[in-house]
């Protein structure tokens, strides 16, 4: 019973840096919420658009959508899947998806007021995304202060 | 410090904690590795393991059975590099678990748990089929109780007892010869 791991406990935390790196995580998010602003924005001035547009305006921004939305989902998986986002940084990292989609509404509607078109459904859509990125606002905040009522009980009401 | 407050501070996010989790339980993850699968894989699965949990402990919604999930994590890693064993031993003794499964009584006593040691143990392992070496080592050598044995093992409870009783029926029959260790008499305390 002498046998014991070859791989030094220094070499296992070493290996798990990058996906605990901040820089991991900032591109994670970054992601996520470029291809989601980006996916309001571009949908918000297509559907915007005054008069009929020609075939190629249309495959274009159908396109960008796409592209868009690739970016969104590919963020979505990092942080759910490969990227450990902790109670803390969920939270700074909703704020920021808040702050994103709030910056995001208010150019799409300063955009569509100037061309003088579809300022109620810019407002309607960015509206929805704020309301959508308040939801994770809200869970990142109760789960932390689960967590810390939690550990609050362990340590015997020891503040942190 | 429990572990419960452990992975609670790294679920926060706290830097120093991880590290420390790690230090805790990365002997028992990599024993029961180890015992599952051959020197050579033990660490690259141990590594496996880490990853997964690491990835994995911000959606940890109980930290207090940080064990049970853990184990779950390791077991999984390795029943992808045993898949063939696992189907075989399923085949051959699933008749063995469906009778087991209505056993609602104590783990049967055995002579051979006084008599042998860890070491022991430990030697004759590799020899045993699949799920008799899995909750041997998981009730055994890591200390899982019989519930949280039948959580990782995604196995009701009464077929953890049939299947630990069969195994020791055929540790008996590796051990007895040389390993009869009247000086190791004890409970399944002393065998850690």
């Amino acid at each position: 019973m002498t046998e014991e791991p070859r791989r030094p406990a220094g070499d296992m935390i070493e290996h798990l840096a990058p996906v605990l790196s901040l820089g991991t995580r900032i591109r994670a998010v970054t992601a996520l919420l470029a291809g989601a602003a980006g996916l309001v924005f571009v949908s918000a001035l297509w559907w915007s658009e005054p008069g009929p547009l020609p075939g190629r305006t249309h495959l274009g921004f159908a396109l960008f959508t796409v592209f868009c939305l690739a970016w969104a989902v590919y963020g979505g998986w990092l942080l759910t899947r490969r990227v450990p986002l902790f109670a803390t940084d969920r939270v700074i990292a909703a704020w920021i998806g808040l702050a994103a989609s709030l910056a995001t509404t208010a150019l799409v509607a300063v955009v569509a007021v100037r061309r003088g078109t579809g300022a109620e459904l810019a407002l309607a859509a960015g509206g929805l995304f704020v309301a959508v990125a308040l939801v994770p606002v809200v869970r990142a905040h109760r789960r932390r202060a689960a967590l810390l009522r939690r550990m609050r009980e362990l340590t015997g009401g020891e503040d942190r | 410090m429990t572990d419960e407050l452990l992975v609670i501070r790294a679920q926060l996010g706290e830097r120093g904690a991880l590290p420390e989790l790690l230090a805790g339980w990365r002997m028992p993850v990599w024993t029961y590795v180890r015992r599952m699968l051959d020197a050579d894989r033990a660490d690259d699965v141990s590594q496996e393991v880490w990853l997964a949990v690491v990835r994995g402990l911000p959606r940890l919604r109980e930290p207090g059975r940080f064990a049970p999930w853990l184990f779950t994590i390791a077991r999984r890693s390795v029943t992808d590099r045993l898949r063939d064993e696992y189907a075989r031993a399923v085949e051959t003794t699933g008749y063995g678990d469906i009778a087991g499964a209505g056993v609602t009584e104590g783990i049967t006593e055995d002579p051979v748990e006084t008599m042998v040691d860890r070491a022991a143990l430990v030697s004759v392992l590799s020899a045993l089929p699949v799920l008799e070496r899995e909750i041997l080592v998981l009730f055994y050598l890591e200390d899982l109780p019989v519930e949280e044995c039948a959580y990782v093992c995604r196995i009701p409870a009464g077929t953890v007892k049939s299947r630990l009783n069969r195994a020791r029926r055929l540790l008996r029959e590796h051990l007895l010869p040389e390993h009869l260790l009247p000086e190791h008499l004890g409970e399944k305390g002393h065998m850690r």
